[in-house]
């Protein structure tokens, strides 16, 4: 048998490879010819954003993520800068007591009146006009349209456009952030009147603005494509790059070939773990700045009733050595933080108390609550209680699981027994939303708006807000409401600082770390500023400009390294990831590496 | 063959029945829905929730929302998509292209390699094509995707500059050349993986054939080498092949999901990938019982090439 077969093989041999090596080489050849370019530098006809995701929708109102694609094209009445200061756009002003642009009524409500700044058109040349923001109000309050939130808009009792640039918005109660109500901007009336909102696929897919950018192309899967508006209202200098093309490029790694190829000058939110890799790609910088978030230990009192006892928070406190996990673990890249105000808001409050690492004060403080360690196995007890809880965090990402594995391991040394157990991005958020876990390390992305009732106040616990650590404090309720209803900033901040003291004094959670923002951008790239809130990078697009000297001006802090670095220590392996880096919007993106690692 | 399909047809429905009823119940058994991810935004008040959760129809008992999606599904209104509101439909429907470019080259290409390679392997055993094939089959196996996309990424695209890196057209730049050099990456991943197996599925039933008493009379009769490997063993051979490679094609159709993300390639995939993050349960119903109707479409049109292919099954 085997003699005809291997005189077989040897005329296989001869004819089925050379047929489909010939084949293979035809199409390598026709595949790998033309220019074989190397990507295109950016410059002032074309830059290239390699974005994380694709936008599920570019109407404002609706989309869940980050509205950075928007911002070029739809713009506010106001926008926030990349010190968090509200600044102007479409209105003429930012409305306050002093301007006259608010009033509170008798009646315990608020009118603000918006002026808007004259002859602005949208794209099609229709004059923007107040009867614009009285619709945007209704079409939001219309309960057959779903947008994203209704926040504030819903304490909006009407709207009154005495003239067609003004418009006086009633409130039915005092709003303290009423500043940032039209920070989404505004939807036409001339398109979107009479329709249904929720199905108007060609303005959610092409938005009518004012902005710099209008869409020139949207392909489903692969990018979007942004074309500067002839005649900008800021003036026929701006904007200064004539098309901008946003690529979906899902994964991370994709994102960063990208980048190294040329054929992607701009990486948003780059992830922690990708810094020093991106620092080093010629052409490229990595811009830094400290975000509106922070990382913290939730520490949920109603699941976990020893949490409940101020001295075990405080222990908890005061047993994290935080300063040498960002040293080590964050690379030096995000700053240590002890609240949920960070220092880069007009409320932050400086003359807290401070929970230094200090073991032994954490040692003490439960020894004289009665928590004491009778059984000898590390772990202290009270009333036949344990001091061991469940630490959960979310899943994927490397350096989240190092800092979970570093407080499991410094609370064992004060006598903790933690047990840390990773979940999945969209599992995590409907365990704490039931309130489910004991301890959770998380961040909250904050408001533009520095409002603290949401996360502290008794009553906002889910589903009535996202008061997970259940603390229930009446003052610090009542200084919290009071915040919200205090329309003049001195005062506000006041109300604000103290809350801010009384929640240090409290120890509901452990702050760790400020999130900071990285964003990789060409070196040859002008006026960037970047931005720590949810508006994002392209706040200020129409000034970006590529400098053909090609020497740039990037902006403070830029690529620069941290001083402090243990050998031997680094980020980790994985990316960060959008749910760190990313603000909050949208936790749904994979990060990086495979979805479905083995699969096809 | 008009009955047979027939009975296949009828065959098929109560088992399509029985899987989009239990992929309604897997998707909703996962915890976090398609509200979950907007609670991490401030903004998005409870009320918000509560709102979006009507909306979307969520608020109704399961066994409704279950009899609503069916005797719509049925009626070919697959509903819209919670992500962004447009008709589902439409979204599948957009993607299919990419997918299939992407398939038809892979497997082009996973052929060219696999057949060549498996008949050889399997008319010189043990011989020196035989140990190669085993060994690369073996390594072609085990190279993870995502690390084999990137390595070529790097590689081809980072250091050599060849090949854009990710993709399925330069913007504006979409000629004929173009395309096919966004193609050859991808395609040449996910050929790798399916070439490697196939080598060896194809090996084994060459192995079986060359055994068969025809062919040792084919050759007894005078019948070439040649002929006797790539006409007589092969024709018997390749039914069972053909339905592996149908089967993978059926598999793959709905979606290439690592691939296309490490790619960017905008297939059915990504689509299923993006829509599984935001738990978008109208797509992800869709995309699922298209993905059991191509296996259970496959498995027929293997059936019938099977029989095509093989004469004894044809009387």
């Amino acid at each position: 048998m085997s003699v005809p077969h291997r005189a077989a093989g040897h005329a296989a041999a001869g004819v089925a490879p050379r047929i489909s090596a010939r084949v293979l080489a035809a199409v390598l050849l026709l595949a790998c010819a033309g220019d074989a370019r190397r990507g295109t530098p950016p410059s002032n006809e074309l830059l290239i954003v390699g974005y994380d995701r694709e936008p599920d929708t570019l109407n404002r109102y609706s989309t869940h993520i980050l509205e950075d694609i928007e911002s070029c094209v739809v713009e506010g009445l106001v926008t926030t800068d990349e010190r968090m200061n509200v600044v102007p756009v479409l209105a003429a002003e930012v409305p306050t007591p002093e301007n006259g642009g608010v009033r509170q009524r008798p009646d315990g409500g608020m009118d603000v009146t918006w002026r808007l700044r004259p002859g602005i058109r949208w794209h099609d040349g229709t004059p923007l006009t107040s009867a614009d923001v009285k619709f945007t109000v209704d079409a939001i309050n219309d309960p057959t349209y779903n947008p994203e939130s209704t926040d504030g808009f819903d304490r909006i009792a009407s709207v009154d456009t005495p003239d067609s640039l003004t418009a006086v918005v009633h409130y039915k109660e005092v709003y303290a952030p009423y500043t940032l109500q039209f920070v989404r901007g505004l939807l036409p009336r001339h398109v979107l009147q009479g329709r249904d909102i929720d199905r108007a696929a060609d303005y959610n897919r092409a938005p009518l603005g004012t902005g710099p950018y209008r869409v020139a192309e949207w392909k489903t899967g692969e990018h979007i494509l942004l074309e500067r508006v002839p005649d900008y209202w800021r003036g026929s200098e701006y904007p200064r790059i004539r098309r901008i093309l946003f690529k979906f490029l899902t994964n991370t790694n994709t994102r960063v070939n990208q980048l190294k190829a040329g054929e992607a000058h701009v990486v948003a939110l780059l992830p922690w773990d990708k810094f020093r890799e991106v620092s080093a790609v010629p052409g490229i910088v990595v811009h830094r700045m400290p975000g509106n978030a922070y990382e913290h230990v939730t520490l949920n009192q109603r699941h976990f009733p020893p949490f409940a006892e101020l001295a075990v928070r405080r222990a908890v406190a005061h047993a994290v050595d935080r300063e040498l996990i960002a040293r080590t673990i964050l690379d030096g890249l995000a700053p240590v933080t002890d609240g949920a105000i960070q220092p880069l808001s007009w409320a932050y409050a400086d003359d807290i108390r401070r929970y230094p690492y200090d073991p032994a004060r954490a040692r003490a403080l439960l020894d004289s609550a009665g928590w004491r360690d009778a059984g000898g196995d590390g772990a202290r007890e009270k009333a036949g209680r344990r001091l061991a809880f469940t630490l959960i965090t979310q899943a994927g990402y490397a350096i989240r699981e190092s800092v979970a594995q570093t407080l499991q391991r410094q609370l064992a040394e004060v006598g903790m027994d933690v047990r840390v157990q990773l979940v999945d991005g969209t599992s995590i958020s409907a365990l704490w939303f039931d309130g489910k876990f004991d301890a959770m390390l998380h961040w909250w992305h904050m408001s533009a708006d520095p409002e603290l009732t949401l996360f502290f106040a008794a009553d906002r616990t889910p589903p009535q807000g996202r008061n997970i650590n259940y603390l229930a404090d009446d003052s610090l309720t009542r200084v919290l409401y009071a915040s919200d209803r205090t329309v003049d900033r001195a005062r506000r901040r006041a109300l604000l600082q103290a809350a801010q003291r009384r929640i240090a004094e409290l120890a509901p959670e452990v702050p760790l770390y400020s999130i900071t923002r990285l964003d990789a951008i060409p070196a040859t790239l002008r006026n960037f500023k970047g931005n720590p809130t949810h508006t994002g990078i392209f706040w200020n697009v129409h000034e970006w400009e590529i400098d053909p000297t090609g020497t740039g001006n990037p902006a403070p802090g830029t690529g620069q390294l941290p001083g402090h670095r243990e050998p031997g220590t680094g980020t980790g392996e994985a990316a960060m990831g959008p749910s760190i880096a990313a603000a909050g919007r949208d936790q749904s993106a994979p990060g990086a590496g495979s979805p479905v690692p083995g699969s096809r | 063959m008009f009955a047979f399909a027939l009975r296949r047809l009828a065959q098929s429905l109560p088992l399509l029945l029985l899987v989009s009823l239990l992929v309604f119940a897997l998707l909703h058994a996962a915890p976090g829905g398609p509200l979950s991810t907007y609670l991490e935004n401030p903004n998005v008040r409870p009320q918000d929730v509560e709102r979006l959760r009507r909306a979307l129809g969520l608020d109704r008992p399961l066994h409704e929302q279950y009899l609503a999606w069916l005797r719509a599904f049925v009626i070919g209104d697959w509903g819209y998509s919670f992500s962004d509101g447009r008709p589902v439909a439409e979204r599948i429907a957009e993607r299919v292209p990419a997918t299939l470019q992407l398939i038809g080259a892979s497997f082009a290409l996973a052929l060219l390699a696999a057949v060549p390679a498996g008949v050889l392997a399997a008319a010189r055993r043990r011989g020196a094509a035989d140990r190669l094939t085993t060994l690369v089959g073996a390594a072609g196996t085990a190279l993870p995707v995502f690390w084999l996309g990137l390595v070529l990424q790097l590689v081809f695209a980072v250091a050599l500059g060849w090949l854009p890196s990710s993709g399925r057209e330069t913007v504006g730049g979409g000629d004929l050349a173009d395309r096919l050099r966004h193609l050859v990456l991808p395609a040449v991943v996910l050929a790798v993986a399916h070439a490697a197996g196939w080598t060896r599925d194809l090996r084994v039933s060459m192995r079986g054939a060359l055994g068969e008493r025809f062919i040792a009379a084919a050759a007894a009769r005078g019948a070439s080498r040649r002929a006797v490997v790539w006409r007589h063993a092969l024709r018997v051979a390749l039914p069972p092949f053909a339905t592996v490679v149908l089967l993978d094609a059926a598999l793959v159709a709905s979606g290439a999901v690592v691939t296309e993300s490490i790619f960017a390639w905008p297939g059915v995939g990504s689509l299923f990938t993006e829509s599984l993050a935001r738990r978008d349960y109208a797509v992800l119903m869709a995309l699922l019982m298209c993905s059991a109707a191509a296996v259970v479409a496959a498995n027929f049109v293997a059936d019938v090439v099977h029989r095509a292919l093989d004469p004894r099954l044809a009387r």
